[in-house]
């Protein structure tokens, strides 16, 4: 094992591979926990007006009728054939809504990672480098405010509080009508691509608050997590070789500490996402964001076991992918590290 | 050439250093410097502070109306009226010596109902993040400990850490989403969904802590002394574990408070009869520009509760973990001349 | 004797730990004359290293603070210089060399990278590109040696300091002169094959290795003086006498200023002209490294010399020094040695030490300076 190319693409593919077990563990648990809890939801699906018949053709159809173990064999066979089932109420598939939903909640999740990055870790440094001192101290009750408040008190004060200063009233973030073609289903990009001013400031307007509502609560992750490996580092020898370089204050601490510290910030990238993604269910629906996450709760609420378990693996992905991301920051950022 | 070494002499003990004060005796060492820090960090100290005034303001609101039923036969409440008494008072009053947080659109008095969520909410935050420490620690101590590859403990170890991984790529309120709505919603329900998906943080926690301990070179010592394995288990690893998992816990409390009335506000925590600070705001988030104070109490009792445990937490990590302690430790040798041991 | 390059005056420096505060240095003095190599010696915790650091002001403020006292670098009294100023003094004026080289380079940049990063800095502030950061010393004088042969001119446009030490930092396109020049400063500590050296890691090199790319480095800013805190301390015996042997040879060739740190009176008698001893935050004895080998004029320094074994002769046990280091915030009142001191009598324990004074020329002709209030009894010492 290495640091080659190749050691890291090996790195990579043993990686992708154990996330099949993973992905395998969290469908049989989702689809057991529905299934087992409301065996027969055929009666809530159709409605209290549904005729016998229909309830009865609903049943053979998603074959409640079958045990548990062969509804499993039916469901992972569609599955592997990439039909995810379809929505009780409208009868659409669930795979290609997933598609279409998860790059919007890809937009607000990458956003607030930005705010995260740009705003959470050099708050971070700052705290770090007056230690004790004042600026310390607003940082942190900065950081653990954003702890201290749960996501959808952030949510419903920024949409109802500063959303009609936006312009956006109603608490509907989502752009309605987009004026421009879905590529991408990521509102700003997409309206970049068609060229259009106008439409990418009204797209920027609506992400903006949903973001930071999103990015608050974690940004406290990221500042602490700067704050306390700064805190290991700058006592370090190293950052004294290159205060006696003649380096200055900026250099010293962004170039040299914080290129170091950052290598242990990394490793909690992917538990941020998890938060994240965690968040983005109750941000869009304050919001009313059309991504994944509102999915997820109309999803579950509704009894929607196919949507339910669709939604729960594409978070499960994205979880498990921000981990491999942020392994393999780690592993770039430390040249001590091997790939193995 | 003629090198000589000026003889070894022992490295001037600091006042009040953190390293000679831990050969003086752990415990009482470790009470001491948790004293010390909180005195000496003021935002440290005021999180000790909150989490003392709402733990015994909690306590009352709970065991009062009980302990007075059983004394003076009946009931007598800490709190000027009852939770959740709808048209009790005119509906919208704002904030007066009466009201002290003003009225709900429904006519309730909003700090009463406030008030009497604190046990409920606290109660939840302390059993949730307990029962994930107990069980999570637990299992992360058999995963870390007995990890010989080969052995059938070994394929133990493998497989919790497997199981582990799968519920650590489930997004929390998701899962605790499926399981409320499969299982209906109630306190015990809600409860035990947040649990499902918390103990799995411990268990990564209690591994990754017990195996750098594993190869310290005390541990190392003890076995190449013969000292039976149970004592090196409980001696030297469960020891060394508390201290970590005290701060994680302090800070946990305030997560769990904020991801439970999380899952009450989207509606499949505890039932609306209840109060809980998730169910009011949910109640009051219409009035948010029209009696913006109820939404404003709600918010500063769980700012408050919770930002006094993560202070408290944060200022204990300074404190207790051993690698922030270090710097603490390095940086009073430091003082003395400037050398590292 | 030509003008002194570094003057530490009266140099009083405290530490706050938990609630009380200690002192560190209690009115240290010293100087130190161009091309001349100047010893601390004194042992753990005695305030060497806390000189060395004050010099080029890296001292943590807090915890550390500088109750009185000048540093006068090359006329300029460091002190009283902005803190936004001291880079200008670093690395072109004032050099150092750490304890430690496990933790003296940066773990996450190559090796070629960080010494170019000093080369690079230094050639800004020759030709003026340094805008913010004034070079507010000059750099040695390396005119009686070619050391680096590389042109020395930065060709191209104006490029803001700032912006083009990120843009260069890079391996690949360091700019050819710089590059010539890492090349030179790593054949310069005698590494033979430096172009393969400067893609390196630090963890991939040995401990004498890297205190040899440190002491590259810390050439490579050309400083006028050289700060050495224990360079040998960390490093095993072997490696230590070739890094020695290193930095004598140097000493030889560059012919820069040096304050060398050491615990080790045997290092210190090999490389430096003067030497000051330290105890307990005193500078209790200061003189040519001959004349105090030779009639040591302080009970401290004399003991510190009996305890240097002599293979030659078999004395039986090693006499040692009694007692330990006392505890700097609980110092004894008086003299802070005389619980130690088998000179000591009442005077010593009622009145503090006095101030450094010049004691009449010893057995080589030499004056040297003494803290004791009985210098002459020292030779007679039981």
């Amino acid at each position: 094992m290495g640091r080659s190319r190749s050691d890291l693409v090996v790195f990579i593919a043993k990686r992708l591979v154990q996330l099949v077990p993973v992905l395998l563990g969290v469908i049989v648990i989702t689809f057991f926990f529905t299934h087992i809890a409301v065996s027969n939801p055929c009666a809530i699906w159709s409605g209290p007006k549904a005729s016998p018949s229909t309830i009865a053709a609903c049943v053979r159809n998603n074959h409640f009728n079958d045990s548990l173990p062969v509804q499993f064999y039916y469901y992972l066979l569609g599955l592997l054939s990439g039909n995810w089932g379809t929505d009780p109420l409208f009868h659409t598939p669930v795979l290609p809504y997933l598609l279409t939903t998860f790059p919007e909640t890809l937009e607000l999740v990458l956003t607030a990672t930005a705010m995260m990055i740009f705003v959470g870790i050099p708050l971070g440094v700052v705290a770090a480098a007056s230690n004790g001192r004042i600026a310390d101290h607003l940082v942190r009750i900065f950081y653990l405010s954003g702890w201290a408040t749960p996501t959808y008190i952030a949510g419903v004060v920024l949409a109802i509080g500063l959303g009609p200063l936006l312009g956006v009233s109603g608490g509907d973030f989502s752009t309605a009508t987009p004026p421009v073609p879905q590529i991408t289903h990521m509102s700003v990009i997409d309206s970049i691509i068609a060229l259009n001013g106008a439409a990418t400031v009204d797209a920027i307007v609506h992400l903006i608050l949903p973001a930071v509502a999103l990015a608050f609560i974690n940004m406290g992750i990221a500042t602490r997590m700067t704050r306390t490996s700064m805190l290991e580092v700058l006592p370090l020898e190293f950052v004294k070789t290159a205060r006696m370089k003649g380096l200055g204050e900026f250099w010293v601490l962004y170039k040299h500490a914080l290129r170091n510290a950052l290598i242990t910030t990394t490793t909690v990238l992917g538990v941020t996402v998890g938060t994240m993604v965690s968040g983005t269910v109750v941000i869009e629906s304050v919001f009313n964001w059309p991504g994944l996450g509102k999915y997820a709760y109309d999803a579950i609420t509704g009894y929607d076991f196919a949507g339910t378990i669709g939604v729960v693996i594409f978070f499960a992905i994205v979880v498990v992918v921000a981990n491999l991301i942020s392994d393999i920051l780690y592993g770039i950022l430390d040249p001590r590290v091997e790939w193995r | 050439m003629a090198t000589a070494t000026v003889p070894a002499t022992k490295v001037p003990a600091a006042p009040g250093s953190a390293v000679p004060a831990r050969r003086r005796g752990r415990v009482g060492a470790n009470v001491l410097l948790v004293l010390r820090i909180l005195a000496a960090n003021p935002l440290t100290l005021a999180g000790f502070i909150v989490v003392v005034i709402v733990s015994v303001a909690a306590l009352l609101i709970a065991i009062v109306p009980a302990v007075s039923l059983l004394i003076l036969g009946h009931s007598v409440s800490v709190l000027p009226y009852p939770a959740l008494d709808a048209g009790a008072f005119l509906p919208g009053q704002a904030p007066s010596a009466a009201h002290l947080f003003g009225t709900d659109a429904s006519g309730a008095d909003v700090f009463s109902n406030v008030a009497t969520a604190l046990p409920t909410d606290l109660g939840i935050g302390f059993s949730v993040a307990g029962i994930s420490l107990i069980i999570g620690t637990l299992l992360g101590l058999v995963a870390g400990f007995w990890d010989a590859p080969g052995s059938l403990s070994g394929l133990a170890s493998t497989s919790i850490m497997r199981i582990t991984d799968i519920f650590l790529s489930f997004p929390t309120l998701v899962l605790a989403l499926a399981i409320t709505a499969a299982w209906g919603r109630g306190e015990i329900q809600s409860e035990l969904a947040v649990i499902v998906t918390w103990w799995p943080f411990y268990v990564r926690l209690t591994r990754g802590e017990v195996l750098s301990i594993k190869v310290q070179p005390y541990v190392i010592a003890a076995r190449a002394a013969g000292v039976s394995e149970s004592r090196i288990l409980f001696r030297h690893v469960v020891r060394n574990l508390l201290e970590p998992l005290a701060v994680y816990f302090s800070l946990d409390v305030g997560t769990v408070i904020v991801t439970y009335s999380t899952i009450s506000y989207v509606g499949v925590g505890v039932p609306p009869s209840i109060p809980e600070w998730g169910n009011l705001m949910y109640s009051y988030q219409d009035s948010l520009l029209t009696q913006p104070w109820t939404v404003l109490s709600v918010t500063a009792a769980i700012f408050i509760t919770v930002l006094g445990f993560s202070l408290l937490g944060d200022g204990l990590r300074d404190i207790l973990d051993p690698r922030s302690r270090r710097i603490l430790a390095s940086t009073a040798v430091a003082g003395t001349g400037g050398e590292r041991p | 004797m030509p003008e002194s390059l570094l003057k530490v005056e009266h140099l009083t420096v405290d530490y706050a730990v938990g609630a009380g505060t200690f002192r560190a240095l209690n009115d240290v003095s010293l100087e130190l004359a161009p091309g001349r190599v100047v010893g601390v010696v004194g042992e753990t915790g005695c305030g060497k290293s806390t000189l060395g650091h004050s010099i080029p002001r890296l001292l943590p403020e807090p915890p550390a603070k500088v109750k009185t006292g000048k540093i006068i670098f090359q006329g300029t009294d460091l002190m009283r210089l902005p803190k936004w100023r001291m880079p200008g003094v670093r690395g072109t004026g004032i050099g150092m060399i750490f304890q430690e080289p496990i933790n003296s380079l940066n773990p996450a940049y190559r090796v070629g990278d960080q010494i170019a990063e000093s080369v690079r800095i230094r050639k800004l502030r020759e030709h003026g590109l340094t805008p913010r950061v004034k070079p507010d010393v000059k750099g040695f004088d390396y005119s009686k040696r070619e050391l680096p042969k590389a042109a020395d001119v930065v060709t191209g446009p104006f490029i803001p300091p700032n912006v083009s030490q990120t843009l260069k930092t890079r391996s690949p396109p360091m700019t050819k002169e710089i590059h010539a020049e890492v090349l030179d400063f790593l054949r310069l500590v005698r590494i033979n094959d430096p172009e393969r050296i400067t893609n390196l890691f630090p963890h991939e090199l040995s401990g004498g290795m890297r205190q040899r790319i440190m002491i590259a480095m810390a050439l490579s800013g050309k400083p006028a003086l050289l700060i050495a805190d224990e360079p040998t301390s960390a490093l095993d015996v072997t490696i230590q006498a070739q890094v020695l042997t290193l930095m004598k040879e140097l000493m030889e060739e560059v012919r820069t200023s040096i304050l060398f740190i050491s615990h080790d009176l045997g290092v210190i008698a090999e490389m430096a002209d003067d030497v000051g001893v330290m105890y307990a935050g005193h500078m209790v004895e200061f003189g040519p490294v001959a004349e105090i080998f030779e009639s040591p004029r302080h009970p401290y320094t004399k003991a510190l010399l009996r305890s240097i074994p002599n293979k030659y002769k078999d004395e039986g046990v090693l006499p040692s020094l009694s007692g330990s280091v006392p505890n700097l915030s609980k110092l004894p009142d008086g003299c802070t040695f005389n619980p130690r001191c088998p000179l000591a009598r009442d005077v010593c324990r009622k009145k503090p030490e006095p101030p450094l004074a010049t004691l009449p020329p010893g057995p080589l002709g030499q004056v040297h300076k003494s803290a004791c209030f009985f210098p002459e009894e020292v030779p007679t010492m039981p």
